[in-house]
Order: structure tokens, then C-alpha cells, then sequence
């Protein structure tokens, strides 16, 4: 089971994701509502894993990611956005994403795709 | 025509026959005898290991087959590629997104899209693939890359074993057009005004779709019980949910307060 960072700008999908992931048996160990929030709270926390929104102020996730992959070359993080964005798949993917959850998305495929991402 | 061995329904039960499979038709041997031309096959649907064929006629002829997997490919491929539907060639990605996740080893399969009465059929030469028109959540035309180039495609949102998919049809912008404006009308009985819920249903509504029970909705937006019930109820009056379970709030009869006094008794 793994230590989760859930980053969403809204509370409504972070405390969607927590459930989610609370119930598969992970601990969240924080939750940030932008993206350099996250990027400051992954330097503190080390997570196994982020849950990272695309579409945020301030940092988006893409650059969010990028920031944190830079620091931890071996940082697993899945990106997560609405439907209609699915272009941003190769983008995350280049830039070290190791999954995409497209939103809305349902419990048991989330679980499954943080599983195989922190057990490849 | 080449003969394969099936079971047919005949009155109720399941008696064991042969099919003949030919260029243009099909023929069911004793006890049906039956020659059925392919072009008079208006639908076609597999529930497990059973193919339901469906040919014209007042009330619709109906025939039911079983048979082993690489049967009832073959015979399903044969009726999906010269039945009587709106067909054309496509490259397909099915599924591409199960549950919001994409599938890592999604392709683009090249092939057939039959839409038949009651499904939409996908073919090529290694799957065969059918989506239940009902089971149809959502259609859209959109783009997508392909092939690093932003590309027209018809996205068509569907519920598999009670989760949620995404396939992807590629074909040139005018088949497409057709194809989604076919697809529209066959479940257009789904449309929705997009404001028939306030924002409280809407969220409950992701969260059913996410697949959180009664108790985590009331939770997570700090909504009682009642609330919930009245949202619930305006969400079925539109057709959006269904009931799947009653869950039940009970208390203590006299012989269950004593029982559990006496149980407190005697730990």
C-alpha cells in the first residue's frame, strides 16, 4: 500500500480521489490544490505516488510534473483531467508521467492503475 | 457451403443441428430447415456462448445458435459483413479507456463498424467486438491525435460489465459525420437538456458514476440522509439511476434491548 499525494484544484475531486484511494487501502498523506503547492509538498512528504490534476492555477500539472521529476528522477506520478484533454496523454507520458486517469473515472479501475503503477 | 455444428433453439429447447455457411446465406439444418439470405439478417446479438439472429418479417423471425467460440466467430463474422446495416470500413480503438483509464496497450485495429439494430459492431480480422445501442452512455465527435496529427474521430462512451469504456472510430470526416448523426438518432432517447440537475445532483451523480454508496455520498458533501433521498428521487424521475439496493435502518425490539443488556452482563 502506498503514501499518496492527491493534487486537484477543487476539493470535490480531492476528497473523491482520497476516498477512492482510502478505500483501496492507501494512506494520503497530503493534498495540494496547485501545482506548486505540490511540487513544495512532494519535496517535504516523498510519496510513493502523486495523483496529479492537468488543469490548475498558478503551476499546471504538466509543469508540476516536470518540476518534481526533475528533483526525483524516480517520482511516480499519474495525471488526472477531464475528458476532452486526452491530448495531454503524450505530453505527461513524455515528461515522466507513468499513468493517465481520465475524469469522470470509477473507483476500481483508479485502484487497479495506482496499483500497477506502484507495483509494475 | 461449409457445415459447422451447433445447437438451436427450437420451442424452449436446445436441440443439436448443423449450419451451413455459404457466400449469401445461411442454412439451418433438421429440425428448422430453414435457408436464411444474409441481406434478410436486420440484427444480430451474443449473449455468452449464444448468437440471437434476427431476420425481417411481421413479427421478426427470430433464431437462436450456441456453439463454441471459434463457431459462432466465424458465423458472426460472415452476418456482421453482409447483413442488412449501416456499414463501413474504419480503423477502430475499443477499448480505449475503461473505468478513466486509458488502456496501455490500446491500437488502432483496421476494419469493420456494422450498426445494426440493437449494437454496433466492431470487426477485424482478430476481434469482433459488439457495444449494446442501449449500453450507449455517450457519442461525440471530437479529435484526437493520431499519428502526431490532430485527427477527427467519433468517441463513443459505453458501459461494459458495469463499468464505464471508450472507444474511438477513425475514418475520413464525411463517413464520420454520417456515422455519428446515425448514432445520435439511434439513442437519442438518452439525450439530456444538460440543466435538469443543480449542482448538489450533479455531484452525487460522479459519485455514483465513481462508484461511492449512499453512506460516503452523505459524507463527502456533509448532506443528510433525507437530502440524499430527495436528490436521489429526482435523479430516478430522469431516468438517471436505478435502485440497486434498499438499505435498511433498524432498532432494538424489547428482546433485542435485552439481549443486549444480557450480553453486556456476561462479557
Amino acid at each position: 500500500m502506498g503514501r499518496i499525494l492527491i493534487v486537484d484544484d477543487t476539493m470535490f475531486m480531492r476528497t473523491l480521489v482520497k476516498n477512492i484511494l482510502f478505500s483501496g487501502g492507501h494512506d494520503i498523506v497530503g493534498e495540494a490544490e496547485d501545482g506548486a503547492q505540490a511540487v513544495e509538498m512532494y519535496n517535504k512528504l516523498k510519496p510513493d505516488l502523486v495523483t496529479m490534476d492537468v488543469v490548475m492555477p498558478k503551476m499546471n500539472g504538466i509543469e508540476a510534473l516536470k518540476s518534481i521529476r526533475a528533483a526525483d528522477p524516480k517520482a511516480r506520478v499519474i495525471m488526472c483531467t477531464a475528458v476532452g484533454q486526452e491530448q495531454m496523454v503524450k505530453l505527461a507520458i513524455k515528461n515522466g508521467a507513468k499513468g493517465y486517469i481520465v475524469k469522470p473515472f470509477q473507483a476500481p479501475k483508479v485502484i487497479e492503475e495506482v496499483n500497477n503503477v506502484l507495483n509494475p | 457451403m461449409k457445415e459447422v455444428p451447433v445447437k438451436i433453439e427450437v420451442e424452449g429447447s436446445w436441440v443439436v443441428s448443423k449450419i451451413g455457411i455459404g457466400d449469401d446465406r445461411i442454412h439451418i439444418f433438421e429440425p428448422v430447415n430453414k435457408d436464411i439470405l444474409l441481406k434478410s439478417i436486420v440484427d444480430l446479438e451474443e449473449r455468452k456462448n449464444t448468437l440471437r439472429i434476427e431476420t425481417k418479417g411481421t413479427p421478426p423471425p427470430v433464431y437462436k445458435v450456441a456453439s463454441v467460440p471459434k463457431v459462432l466467430a466465424a458465423l458472426k463474422r460472415i452476418i456482421i459483413m453482409s447483413c442488412t446495416a449501416y456499414r463501413l470500413m474504419a480503423y477502430f480503438m475499443s477499448p480505449a479507456v475503461r473505468g478513466g483509464v486509458l488502456v496501455k496497450d490500446a491500437a488502432w485495429e483496421k476494419g469493420a463498424i456494422a450498426v445494426l439494430k440493437t449494437g454496433i459492431w466492431f470487426v477485424s480480422q482478430q476481434k469482433q467486438i459488439c457495444i449494446p445501442l442501449e449500453d450507449v452512455s455517450d457519442i461525440e465527435l471530437t479529435k484526437r491525435e493520431v499519428n502526431a496529427k490532430k485527427t477527427d474521430v467519433v468517441k463513443i462512451d459505453h458501459v461494459e460489465g458495469g463499468g464505464v469504456s471508450t472507444s474511438y472510430v477513425l475514418c475520413p470526416l464525411t463517413t464520420l459525420q454520417v456515422l455519428y448523426n446515425f448514432l445520435k438518432d439511434s439513442t437519442k432517447e438518452m439525450d439530456m437538456e444538460g440543466n435538469e440537475l443543480d449542482p448538489v445532483a450533479a455531484q452525487v451523480s460522479m459519485l455514483v458514476y465513481s462508484g461511492m454508496d449512499s453512506s460516503a455520498i452523505e459524507k463527502m458533501l456533509a448532506i443528510s440522509n433525507d437530502e440524499l433521498e430527495t436528490v436521489f428521487e429526482a435523479l430516478l424521475n430522469l431516468g438517471i439511476v436505478e435502485v440497486v439496493r434498499t438499505r435498511r435502518e433498524v432498532q432494538l425490539t424489547t428482546k433485542g434491548v435485552r439481549f443486549v443488556t444480557d450480553a453486556a452482563k456476561n462479557p
